[in-house]
This record gives structure tokens, sequence and C-alpha cells, in this order.
């Protein structure tokens, strides 16, 4: 695994598993998105599985959904919310719309950006090269920080999230950014429970 | 039945604590060891997982 700070871009050389497939196939079909949460401690080896994968995508119009929609459902994905178009499309503004293959889970939870840290995630993802694949993921830092904050809903998994990309990444991660969202998310006595 | 809730507690504190120390054995895992090796090891893990769904669903539409 290379990090490459400067350049926003991770090597792996992994070997890809079902969920990985799974990802990789969805991510081609949104002319842009970002995955965060859970799959990219996942993605980076973290030893546990999971039920769904967030991706983040920005505002787009009817048309454009349309467009998409027709390119999920000709590479075999399905809605599990709505098989209509347009409903699905209304829903995308008060909540995310699920996609599956064959069977519920896993599935992609997709996310219109809706606030300051969905559009800090976008603009500043990271791309991760595997093999010929690319897959576009969270800053590492925003990623932690974001991690800690759900964990204070004593939920043990995401502090195991978090603490994994910590581990693996402390070395090049940008220490004042991290310190920032950290302060900014308010989950200082998370963050000590980590380093 | 009694319960010895402080016991309880105390268990759930020492689980969790065990729990993170191998999250931080297996973050070093990954960083000294090459990607092949661990994602192999992880595939083991979630691809049992997703097959595991398929399977129940397979049984259901056979019953």
């Amino acid at each position: 695994m290379m990090y490459d700070e400067n350049k926003r871009e991770i090597t792996l050389d992994r070997e890809l598993g079902k969920l990985d497939r799974f990802v990789i196939d969805f991510c081609k079909l949104p002319k842009e998105y970002v995955i965060v949460s859970g799959y990219v401690s996942i993605l980076f080896g973290r030893s546990r599985a999971t039920e769904d994968v967030d991706l983040l995508f920005p505002k787009m119009g009817f048309h454009e959904f349309e467009d998409l929609w027709k390119r999920v459902y000709g590479a075999g994905f399905e809605c599990i919310n709505t098989s209509i178009v347009s409903e699905a499309f209304d829903m995308l503004n008060e909540h995310a719309i699920r996609f599956y293959k064959e069977i519920p889970v896993p599935n992609i939870e997709f996310k219109m950006i809706k606030n300051n840290l969905d559009e800090y995630s976008f603009r500043n993802r990271i791309k991760v090269k595997i093999g010929k694949e690319a897959l576009y993921v969270s800053p590492l830092e925003m990623q932690i920080a974001y991690k800690l904050f759900l964990s204070q809903g004593k939920n043990e998994k995401d502090l195991e999230d978090a603490k994994h990309l910590y581990n693996l990444f402390k070395e090049k991660l940008n220490k004042d950014e991290l310190l920032d969202f950290v302060n900014k998310l308010d989950v200082k006595k998370e963050f000590e429970k980590i380093i | 039945m009694n319960i010895n809730l402080e016991e309880l507690k105390s268990d759930r504190q020492k689980n969790s604590e065990e729990r993170m120390k191998f999250v931080e054995f297996w973050a070093n895992y990954v960083k000294t060891h090459s990607d092949k090796e661990w994602s192999r090891q992880q595939n083991v893990l979630i691809d049992s997982q997703i097959e595991s769904a398929h399977n129940l669903v397979k049984k259901k539409v056979e019953k």
C-alpha cells in the first residue's frame, strides 16, 4: 500500500473480494462520487464485513438521474426503495436510496451531498488505484474524525474503524487537519482512545 | 435469577479493551505484510458472509 499525500492517491495491490467487485461495478456508473464511512476502512484492510456501502454524489437534475438510473439497471442493479425512477429521484431530497444486485446484502446507500462535511469529502476525495480499477474515497483525516463522532453513540464498530485507519496511516496523516476536524466535531475524548 | 451487573460491566469493559488491542494488532499486520497477503485473509471473512446471504436467499426461493 502506497500513499502519495501530495497527489492524494493511494496505490493498493490487494486481491479483490466479492464486496470490492460489487463496489467497483457500481462506482463505474455515476460520473462523480465519493465513498464514505465503513467501506473506506474495509478497503484498507479492516477485518469486518458490512451490509452497506455509503456513496455521496453531487446534486443532479432529473434527466441526469434518469440516465444514471438506466445505466444502473443496465448493469444489473435494482433499487430497494422503488422501481419508479421519478419516485427514487424525489426520495433523494429526503433520504438515501439503496441499490443491490441479486440479493439485498450488500447494498449501495446512495446519498446526495447535503452539508459542508459531505461537500468537503467530495472536493478533497482521494483516488485509490487497485490494479486497473480506481475508487474515490473520503479524505482520511475527515474519515477518522467522523467515525469518532459516530462512535459517540457508543458504537464500538465506528471507534474501531477510526482506530484502524489512524494506526494504518498515522505517519502520513495531516495532523493539523485531523486535529482541526477533531475539534470541530467535538471528539477529543474519543480521539484519546485511539492514539 | 441473580445477575451480577458489576461483573457484567467489567467483562464488557475488558472485552472492549481486548477488541481495541486486536484492531491495533491487525492494523500493524496490514502495515507489515503485503496487500495480497492481508487481503486474501480478509476476503475469506467477507466473501463467506456474502455467500451465506446468497445461500439463505436461494434456500428460501427453493422452499
